[in-house]
């Protein structure tokens, strides 16, 4: 539905405004330079309107092709991606990188043998690319195959030690399995790589308040408060930190002194939250306040 | 137009500099053809070359664009969620928004199990 109407909009956005083709190419330099998963509109900003001026592109012409590739695999548009690789594959004959999306079409195609084919080819080639490598345990995950997904990017992490964006889908693998202490642990890496990264802080007190317990759950507070510090205006970790006081107040292991300063903390949040949902103009913020309230689980006698 | 007067002033700075630093060495060859001892630059030098110090050191800080926040989060703070999230090396074809697209044609089941299958993927 989403897609149909984007899809709508776009072409009538092209008709009537009649789309600058240097406005649409910024777009895409912006969301490629930003990593932003913007498929659908990627694909049609490339067939209504850049597919017509690719000569004027210059050299980005290449990345903005690799970029449709993808973003048309994404879609399943293999209208779209292939003429892109066609004209690729002229340019850089016996490139690692496009032979990477020849194996990425393959995926598409849920050929997925001849695609880890192709990707252990390219490896045999070079030892060090890491994108292929990662590439092979996106087939393992595209499969469903979840375990092994995990084994080949634990094997891959025990190389490359300081790639984040393994480490972080090593998180959403263990986390998709319910192993909630490794994901954790994935986490706690990724907080040592960037310490001043808020929504990793939230990230892993998520994780923490749904291992649940007491323990985990003052240890969820303690991220949260982090998280909010390095970013007062993280929502996510102001509502985690509400959730989260609220639970460490009503165990009954807790001491009351202990239980005083949290129901103080947990005050504060609600009260950040109300301003910032106060300062919305577009959304009644009443409403939301209250269902926050009602979320509570200590009583407010 | 708020671009070219900081600008100019740099311009002018830097030109005033090299005129005091010229005046300078012209006075010291006017002292040592005049055997005079040199004991210090007239008091007009010095005050051209700090003053044209100045006005260069104000005019290259407003060419040289916005400073960056000297915090290092505050970069981070305009991230979203979404897009941490998202990591386009690992990304997966096999996934339901396919199934939204004009050339989606479904798959042909052989048997139920197969069914099951790819509902799990």
């Amino acid at each position: 539905m989403y897609y149909l109407s984007s899809r709508r909009q776009i072409e009538a956005k092209m008709a009537t405004l009649d789309l600058d083709w240097e406005e649409v190419r910024d777009t895409l330099r912006t969301w490629r330079e930003d990593n932003t998963r913007h498929s659908e509109e990627v694909v049609d900003m490339w067939y209504y309107c850049l597919r017509h001026y690719k000569h004027k592109l210059g050299d980005e012409r290449w990345m903005v092709e690799e970029q449709v590739v993808i973003a048309g695999l994404d879609c399943n548009r293999l209208d779209v991606a292939e003429p892109c690789l066609v004209s690729l594959n002229e340019q850089f004959p016996g490139s690692l990188r496009i032979r990477k999306l020849k194996g990425m079409r393959l995926e598409a195609l849920e050929r997925f043998d001849e695609a880890m084919d192709v990707y252990d080819g390219i490896i045999r080639q070079d030892e060090t690319n890491s994108s292929v490598r990662k590439r092979k345990v996106a087939v393992l995950k595209g499969q469903g195959r979840y375990a092994d997904a995990i084994k080949e990017l634990t094997e891959y992490l025990k190389k490359f030690m300081s790639d984040t964006e393994g480490w972080q889908e090593l998180c959403d693998l263990y986390l998709k399995e319910g192993d909630y202490s490794k994901a954790a642990f994935c986490m706690e890496e990724l907080i040592l790589s960037n310490p001043h990264y808020h929504l990793f802080y939230t990230k892993y007190a998520e994780i923490k308040y749904t291992q649940g317990g007491l323990e985990n759950y003052e240890l969820a507070r303690s991220y949260f408060c982090q998280a909010a510090k390095l970013n007062p205006g993280n929502l996510r970790a102001l509502y985690g930190l509400y959730l989260s006081c609220s639970q460490v107040a009503s165990s009954p292991k807790c001491t009351t002194q202990k239980k005083k300063e949290t129901l103080r903390l947990e005050a504060w949040a609600l009260k950040e939250i109300t301003e910032k949902y106060s300062k919305c103009r577009d959304v009644d913020g009443s409403k939301i306040v209250e269902t926050f309230r009602s979320l509570s689980v200590t009583d407010k006698a | 137009m708020a671009v070219i007067w900081p600008k100019l002033i740099f311009i002018f700075g830097i030109l005033s500099l090299f005129h005091a630093g010229y005046s300078a060495a012209q006075h010291r060859t006017y002292m040592r053809v005049t055997e005079q001892e040199f004991i210090s630059l007239p008091t007009d030098i010095v005050v051209q070359g700090l003053l044209s110090l100045v006005l260069t050191m104000y005019g290259i800080l407003h060419i040289a664009g916005d400073f960056k926040e000297i915090r290092a989060n505050v970069q981070l703070q305009n991230k979203s969620w979404e897009n941490v999230g998202n990591r386009p090396m690992f990304y997966t074809f096999a996934h339901r928004g396919r199934a939204l697209s004009p050339n989606y044609v479904a798959p042909q089941s052989k048997n139920s199990l197969d069914g099951m299958e790819s509902i799990a993927s």
